[in-house]
């Protein structure tokens, strides 16, 4: 087989060698040109730590053992990966049905409020049971957040972008009110919500770490997701509805169904993902208690080229970066916000770096003929 | 009425007045880009820039107007990749604004905490307002409209320029048919590219304006993500005004009466939290987008690349 391929394409001229080559190997080569783009945002991370003063080589070392090179800090970043994932599941469905859910972040923390009202205040269920509650009232929480953008939408045409952006300032300004006062437990003198129950705890999963059971509902979660977007009929209208809206209408599409079922399921995920974080790391809801994983979320559809393995690897990456990074500033010196510079170019390179993989995919159907 | 609600009032107006600049810089700037047909989803990012950079530029130099000079260099340098890579990369403009955000974020979180931490004082040089002399003194009049900084008077003296540059100049004319028909508007000899460049790099300067008036003009320090989603708002604002500069110095004076509001209301202390009455600007921002979509025409090539044939 080999041989044969190798005997047609000697006598090819090498341009056409190149563009044979290209065709077979779309796939390596657009994850190629990601890891390049990442290995740009680094670069340009580490010049900023050299700025500060600070050695980067020794900087990346706390990076590395902070985020994989001991046993808590593995589990650190594996529970990191998980509101990051559901985050980025939530921005990617929409974005296949066509609907910029930009809100993510609000979402989260709604969901957040929702299983600590059933998680704190709910006595006397069978663990199973509360858990179980805690995630549905979290993913109810999500959905109606971004039901507020959805209905402005569907009823009135208003653009969910800016809306499902302001949710985010109304629903971080709404928590702060919520624990200032009427989830705040009466005898506490900090800004804090109720702390949930025992019984509404997710199990640890990995001993001498915080690694929880949220871990495996994410991964079973998107394969889910990618079920209901790829092999089911509404998954099918969605994704029609979100290349190409009058083609759809043609085609006799349902388009506000499909828009529903696309919103409440951006919003339960991104719900359900502030519920994990709830019930597996914090426990309670505190001031700061997303810390940007909305908008992180983002970032990791975007690297992830929403392809279910490409999310995976990019939540993974993501989390790596922002468990290390704490690692950096405790260790290094180094402040938290690179973080941000970090993602930002990363979102920045890979999304420019889509017109290369246009490019050659253009150069390589055309080279066809 | 008694003279307490008076003084209130004429409070008030001033404030509506000034706190509806920061957010008219950026709302410029955003129609700049988008009647050129390029959308600016970046603006809270380079509103963040000018902002840091305003500040460090006027700490480090004692002068404000260097530190301006380096924000809007700043908000320029964003513009230009947005830019590059919408219209020569022809990428997603909705992302890479994301990206800029992020990036805006995280570069003036970063960049802050590394000099914040070994001075004592910190704060930077504001503009001083524009002394107007007697006529200041004239009572309501000279407090509201005369007692300002330069900034406020340049934000509405845009206002007339760019209305009249789009409205009464041939170049003007060209610049929206780049946004409206780039295919006629090239076939008519007009360079789409180089005017939807500077669109968005103008859009970039604009909104680091918006950024270094709050740190120039109003707190004299610059606390992480300052700009509190005006970047954002701004688009809404762009909507309510119709696409137009007047429209949308309406808008933001509008959206700055209500900042005003929602801040007397709690200096005054009637009990309502105070998360509620910070709710307002972004409620008020969505309501807009809530009224108007669908009866406002947008340029009709609006976040569409070009390609040339």
């Amino acid at each position: 087989m080999s041989e044969l391929s190798n005997t047609s394409n000697t006598s090819l001229p090498i341009k056409e060698r190149i563009i044979l080559f290209a065709r077979n190997n779309m796939g390596l080569i657009s994850t190629s040109i990601s890891i390049l783009a990442i290995g740009l945002a680094l670069l340009i991370g580490g010049i900023l730590i050299a700025i500060a003063g600070i050695n980067p080589w020794e900087a990346i070392t706390y990076l590395i053992k902070g985020s994989f090179g001991n046993r808590y800090g593995f589990g650190e970043t594996l529970t990191r990966f998980v509101p990051l994932l559901f985050c980025s599941l939530s921005f990617a469905i929409a974005h296949k049905s066509g609907f910029f859910n930009v809100g993510a972040e609000g979402q989260l923390l709604m969901g957040a409020v929702g299983a600590v009202l059933v998680g704190a205040y709910i006595e006397g269920l069978h663990p199973v049971i509360h858990v179980l509650l805690c995630i549905l009232a979290g993913i109810i929480f999500g959905a109606l957040w971004a039901g507020i953008a959805g209905v402005l939408k569907i009823f009135l045409g208003s653009d969910e972008l800016i809306n499902t952006m302001m949710l985010n300032y109304v629903a971080i300004l709404l928590v702060d009110y919520l624990i200032h006062g009427p989830i705040k437990p009466p005898e506490s003198y900090l800004y804090v919500s109720a702390t949930i129950l025992p019984s509404a705890k997710l199990p640890i999963i990995l001993s001498k770490t915080p690694l929880h059971l949220g871990f495996i509902i994410s991964l079973l979660v998107t394969a889910g997701v990618f079920y209901l977007i790829y092999r089911t009929p509404i998954g099918y209208q969605m994704r029609t509805v979100g290349a190409n809206r009058r083609a759809a209408s043609y085609a006799g599409i349902n388009i506000i169904w499909a828009t529903v079922v696309a919103l409440l399921t951006t919003g339960g995920l991104a719900g359900m993902g502030g519920a994990m974080e709830l019930m597996g790391t914090q426990f309670k809801i505190v001031n700061g208690f997303s810390a940007g994983y909305g908008f992180d979320g983002i970032g990791v559809a975007v690297m992830g080229r929403y392809n279910p393995i490409g999310i995976l690897l990019a939540a993974l990456l993501f989390a790596v970066i922002r468990v290390g990074m704490g690692a950096m500033q405790r260790g290094a010196g180094v402040p938290f916000p690179l973080l941000n510079v970090i993602q930002g170019l990363i979102i920045i390179f890979v999304i420019a770096s889509g017109y290369l993989t246009n490019r050659l995919s253009e150069t390589v159907i055309g080279g066809r003929a | 009425m008694d003279a307490a609600w008076m003084t209130t009032i004429v409070t008030w107006l001033t404030m509506s007045i000034r706190m509806s600049i920061p957010l008219l810089f950026p709302s410029l700037g955003g129609l700049i880009s988008q009647k050129a047909g390029v959308y600016n989803f970046g603006l809270e990012g380079m509103m963040l820039c000018g902002a840091y950079f305003g500040y460090y530029g006027s700490y480090v130099t004692g002068s404000p107007w260097i530190g301006l000079l380096l924000g809007m260099v700043s908000g320029g340098l964003l513009g230009l990749l947005l830019a590059f890579t919408s219209i020569h990369l022809r990428v997603s403009q909705l992302v890479t604004g994301l990206g800029i955000g992020v990036f805006g974020l995280g570069i003036t979180g970063y960049l802050f905490r590394l000099i914040d931490i070994s001075t004592a004082t910190s704060a930077a040089t504001l503009f001083s307002n524009v002394n107007f002399g007697k006529l200041s003194s004239i009572p309501i009049f000279g407090e509201i409209f005369l007692s300002h900084n330069w900034m406020v008077y340049a934000g509405i003296l845009l206002v007339i320029l760019i209305a009249w540059f789009f409205y009464h100049t041939t170049s003007g004319l060209n610049f929206r048919a780049v946004g409206e028909n780039p295919q006629v508007a090239d076939t008519a000899g007009v360079n789409v590219v180089l005017n939807r460049y500077l669109a968005v790099v103008v859009s970039g300067i604009l909104a680091s304006m918006g950024g270094a008036f709050l740190t120039l003009t109003q707190t004299a320090y610059f606390t992480e993500n300052i700009s509190a989603g005006r970047g954002w708002i701004a688009i809404s604002a762009i909507v309510l005004g119709k696409f137009n500069p007047w429209g949308v110095l309406l808008a933001c004076l509008l959206f700055g009466a209500a900042d005003a509001a929602q801040m007397q209301i709690q200096v005054m202390n009637l009990g309502i939290p105070y998360q509620f009455l910070l709710m307002i600007p972004y409620i008020l921002a969505m309501l807009a987008m809530v009224g108007f979509v669908g009866k406002v025409r947008s340029p009709a090539a609006m976040g569409k690349p070009y390609f040339k044939h």
